[in-house]
């Protein structure tokens, strides 16, 4: 019998001690392509060495991309556009160029998962032009991936001496 | 026995109820995690849990959660990776979690705690709510290295009370 009580005891304290249940939510998310892209260099100064027209302006526009592209069916692109042609009268022009064969070009380089143009584009007021493209089931790493512009500008002897500047528009889109 | 002669017999009976602590809770069968639409932004979504507990004068009580099934299928988002957090709020009883929780699939991790002698309903010493709720807000993180597709994870509510 003293047994019988004690295990009874046992079994009460046991109870009183600590009650618990469980629920369970299920979470679901529908990640989709995006793309998103940051351009690094705030302004790039193209300059020359040469003083007898020898040599274009030059220099390089860094950006940092992010990319997810669907699997299986989807791409990509980075495109650029001048978007402001350059400013004051006299001076280079990627609208008007003054001279037959003024251009503003760029070669560009891109880390993977990108594909750079090939060789050198000529840059448009009117048109974007290739930059990169990602293929089905591209992913940038989360803090971004690399990616740079060169530029050339002829140096045409009919420029007139000042300061002037355009505005190149990046475009980078995933499907 | 029936007696030889009439007679009337009475007997008594000790009625004993032993009130143990207790807890219960309900969370919704499935969530949706979302975009805001700005790209690379952390997907968020929010549900309540409602909960009923009882707790002793010397006891006291939580409600922590767990991931109990990880993001799948894989190649996407993954709270073993810390991706998934949330916050909590607005609970009726007991005290919400405080600042940014990041969920854990091997550790149990806070919602609410409950302080002694705490119950649900009635009003009094005890809430006026009957339910009880708690808002949790969830937020995961969006990396361009996941791939497309949809992705599921299991998180389990346990609600403990002494």
């Amino acid at each position: 019998m003293r047994r019988y009580v004690t295990i009874v005891a046992c079994c009460l304290l046991a109870l009183t001690g600590l009650a618990q249940a469980q629920n369970t939510t299920s979470l679901s998310v529908v990640v989709g392509p995006e793309a998103a892209l940051t351009v690094t260099t705030g302004t790039t100064n193209l300059s020359t060495a040469s003083t007898t027209f020898g040599n274009p302006y030059t220099g390089t526009t860094s950006l940092t991309y992010q990319v997810r592209t669907t699997k299986s069916t989807g791409s990509g692109s980075i495109t650029l556009k001048i978007t402001t042609d350059f400013s004051g009268t006299g001076g280079p022009s990627v609208g008007t160029p003054p001279s037959t064969g003024d251009a503003l070009t760029y070669t560009c380089t891109v880390s993977t998962p990108g594909t750079a143009c090939t060789g050198s584009q000529t840059a448009s007021l009117t048109t974007a032009t290739a930059f990169a493209t990602f293929v089905a089931g591209a992913n940038s790493t989360k803090a971004g991936n690399s990616a740079s512009a060169s530029w050339s500008l002829t140096d045409d002897p009919v420029y007139a001496t000042g300061t002037y500047a355009a505005t190149a528009t990046f475009t980078i889109s995933a499907s | 026995m029936i007696p030889a002669s009439g007679s009337t017999g009475t007997g008594t009976q000790t009625l004993t109820a032993t009130i143990n602590p207790i807890g219960s809770l309900t969370a919704p069968a499935s969530a949706n995690l979302t975009s805001v639409g700005t790209t690379f932004q952390p997907f968020t979504g929010s549900f309540a849990v409602t909960y009923k507990a009882r707790t002793t004068p010397v006891g006291g009580g939580s409600i922590t959660l767990n991931v109990s099934s990880d993001f799948s299928p894989s190649g996407g988002p993954s709270a073993a990776g810390g991706a998934l957090a949330y916050t909590c709020s607005a609970a009726t009883l007991g005290t919400a979690c405080s600042g940014s929780q990041t969920a854990s699939t091997t550790v149990q991790t806070p919602v609410l705690t409950l302080p002694a002698s705490a119950c649900t309903g009635g009003g009094g010493a005890c809430s006026s709510q009957n339910p009880n709720s708690v808002n949790l807000s969830f937020t995961l993180t969006d990396s361009p290295a996941y791939a497309t597709g949809t992705y599921s994870a299991k998180v389990t509510f346990t609600i403990s009370a002494t």
